[in-house]
């Protein structure tokens, strides 16, 4: 078994090196790039300030043009500049944002804590509220619980988070005024008193941790109900039944271990929110973390950060089946990856 | 049509009929789908039918008419609600379509910014965007872009899912392994990301967009199909089938994909969900179809832009709401059809 997860790991060199590679092709080939971009940037006078005009009129000398090619490895063929931003990856140098001209590392570091903060939230009050939830539905199936619950379950199950997410921003900040209308914290945090700093990021957190919610919750929820309904009607429950356990008794000693394998499966994939966030929330909550981070970039067109953020969460995501798979064994002994058919 | 006669498909489609919420909401899905198609005659800014002089036109589907036509004094295009107020009786008369604006048409009220609120006098019944337009319009429009748009990239991912997937579990080996890591490496792309990425760089129109999301999407279901095609291929009627001399080709269309492909239906509600929920995402960050096309998702974001016009976004929400409830519905009464689980406990 430790084989298989060696393999599994060694297997994430050459998935990474593929996702790059295609995504490293489609920045390279399609106009557009970073140095067209700089050139409207003179062009119209270096508005953004982060350059300066250079003399004469507005466009770039071949000189410049040359130097800038080279900067970014316009220059050579596709795959040996690659090669060169696969090795400073490597040295865990993502290169330099053509946007704000820092250091992509410290950029996408500094928005670490953010998204750190909403993915552990999240991730603990999924499993906080959906596994009790879903163990008194499937205990209680057709109980008025059961079937009230159910309703909110599935609208969270049929609509995506962003569409939740907008209704709730539009109803509760746009019309009734009870939540601000997004960011993190409010302008004046720096002058609020310790209590007024925690309300503060709490009132901001609450409608996009619900609109985050409301993507894994249903899910959750209905794969332990399942799982459990699943299990209560195993012949080990019978037996349980059999030997004079009570119906909660049986159900704690016995069918919630074994109804928590599914849940086990989709621990991993959190991790990729745990630290990527999602962009359409963060994108409607406006919150500045890393997927707000990748839509600007994407929209600015500077692929250093695009390419930072796809280098991060693509091993995230990577990681994270790994972990899941990890989990699903620790959880379950009769699971033994790869090692059927006597290999 | 075999795959329909035979005693499981009917048994299943009896459970599907039983279920009666899945049942009901595939016909009202297939019910909005439909007049989604004549959405021209839902909202337009022609009229269904003019009688004038004598003669009957139907403008929708016809030439353009002039002003001249209905002995007015311009040359363009007539506006058919100013005629209808103009038309006396002796003239002629014309019947407007239910919401009577086009998507694309500016519709400005003297004395008021856009977005307009909804009226039932100006004939907006949801109101107006930013620029004018019809939300009602627009609504219907963009419901069959993204029913058309999520039903064609379906088509093409499971075309390909089916086709590689079964490729992979008849053939096996070598071409089972590469496919494995190339699906591998696909299925661990970011999916919404790298198209924003690709869709920032080459502003895609309907087809590119189409083409796009299929390249990027179409995993999913091989590894069904490879799994399947692996059980069908050791199964005893497939030697048979082979000791008869039948070649590949026929055993894989006369054998194992009838065998295979029904269980299929199961994921397509969610598919189609998904498609939806992942055009109008993309036309909410900016990346999807190109302006002026309708889209819901283009509404989401002038809804955001403007959150004191409620309207745009309580329409487009709602009209999501109900659509995605369908479509869950139906997915659910499917899954009980082919799967039908018989809840029992011990105490």
């Amino acid at each position: 078994m430790t084989g298989y997860f060696v393999r599994r790991f060694l297997l994430i060199i050459p998935t990474f090196i593929g996702i790059t590679l295609l995504v490293f092709a489609i920045t390279r080939v399609v106009p557009g790039g970073p140095i067209e971009r700089l050139m409207t940037q003179i062009q119209l006078g270096g508005e953004t300030g982060s350059l300066e005009r250079s003399q004469g009129g507005g466009t770039l000398s071949d000189e410049q043009m040359e130097e800038l090619k080279r900067y970014y490895g316009f220059d050579k063929p596709m795959l040996s500049s690659y090669a060169i931003w696969l090795k400073k990856v490597l040295q865990f140098d993502l290169g330099l944002s053509t946007r704000y001209q820092d250091p992509v590392w410290q950029i996408i570091k500094e928005r670490f804590p953010i998204s750190i903060y909403y993915g552990l939230t999240t991730l603990i009050l999924t499993y906080a509220v959906c596994i009790p939830l879903g163990l008194a539905k499937g205990m209680y199936h057709g109980s008025a619980l059961d079937s009230w619950s159910s309703a909110v379950v599935f609208l969270g199950y049929a609509l995506p988070s962003y569409v939740i997410g907008i209704a709730l921003i539009s109803m509760f900040a746009g019309y009734w005024d009870i939540f601000p209308l997004g960011g993190f914290i409010s302008d004046n945090y720096d002058e609020l008193t310790l209590w007024g700093k925690a309300s503060d990021i709490f009132s901001h957190s609450v409608l996009p941790l619900i609109a985050y919610l409301a993507g894994s919750f249903a899910v959750t929820t209905l794969m332990m109900k399942n799982s459990l309904m699943d299990n209560l009607s195993a012949d080990y429950m019978r037996t349980a039944t059999a030997k004079g356990l009570s119906r909660s008794e049986s159900v704690r000693g016995h069918a919630l271990r074994n109804s928590l394998i599914p849940v086990a499966t989709s621990f991993g994939s959190n991790i990729s929110l745990l630290l990527g966030g999602s962009f359409l929330i963060e994108t409607i909550f406006n919150i500045d973390g890393i997927g707000l981070l990748g839509y600007e970039a994407i929209i600015e067109r500077d692929y250093p950060i695009v390419m930072g953020i796809l280098v991060i969460s693509s091993l995230l995501y990577l990681l994270g089946n790994i972990l899941s798979d990890i989990c699903v064994a620790l959880v379950d002994p009769r699971i033994r990856f790869g090692e059927r058919s006597g290999s | 049509m075999t795959l329909f006669k035979n005693p499981v498909a009917k048994k299943r489609w009896q459970r599907f009929r039983q279920s009666r919420r899945g049942y009901y909401s595939a016909w009202i899905l297939l019910g909005l789908t439909l007049c989604s198609f004549g959405a021209e005659m839902l909202a337009n800014n022609r009229a269904l039918l003019v009688v004038h002089e004598g003669k009957v036109h139907f403008p929708i589907y016809g030439d353009v008419l002039t002003g001249k036509d209905f002995g007015l004094d311009y040359n363009y295009e007539v506006n058919y609600r100013e005629l209808k107020k103009s038309l006396s009786n002796k003239d002629g008369w014309l019947i407007m379509p239910p919401i009577p604006f086009g998507p694309l048409e500016t519709d400005l009220i003297a004395g008021d910014f856009p977005p307009h609120a909804p009226s039932v006098d100006t004939r907006h019944y949801l109101g107006t965007d930013t620029s004018g337009r019809d939300v009602a319009a627009r609504l219907i429009y963009g419901f069959r872009t993204a029913i058309v748009f999520s039903l064609l990239l379906l088509v093409f991912n499971y075309g390909a899912g089916v086709a590689i997937g079964c490729m992979m579990g008849f053939w096996g080996g070598a071409f089972d392994l590469i496919f494995q890591r190339i699906i591998e490496i696909w299925s661990n792309i970011p999916f919404l990301y790298v198209i924003m990425i690709v869709a920032s760089v080459i502003t895609p129109g309907f087809w590119t967009l189409l083409f796009i999301m299929a390249f990027f999407g179409w995993t999913s279901m091989t590894w069904y199909m490879r799994t399947a095609t692996y059980k069908e291929v050791a199964r005893d009627y497939v030697m048979a089938a082979r000791a008869l001399g039948a070649s590949g080709p026929r055993i894989v269309f006369r054998h194992i994909l009838p065998n295979s492909v029904s269980t299929l239906v199961t994921f397509v509600p969610f598919s189609v969900a998904s498609g939806i929920t992942s055009l109008t995402a993309l036309d909410y960050l900016g990346f999807g179809l190109p302006p002026p096309v309708s889209s819901w998702g283009e509404l989401l974001k002038q809804g955001t832009e403007n959150l004191e016009a409620l309207w745009l976004v309580g329409s487009v929400v709602v009209a999501m709401t109900v659509i995605l409830m369908l479509v869950a519905y139906i997915g659910e009464a499917i899954r009980d059809a082919y799967d039908p689980r018989k809840f029992s406990f011990y105490e």
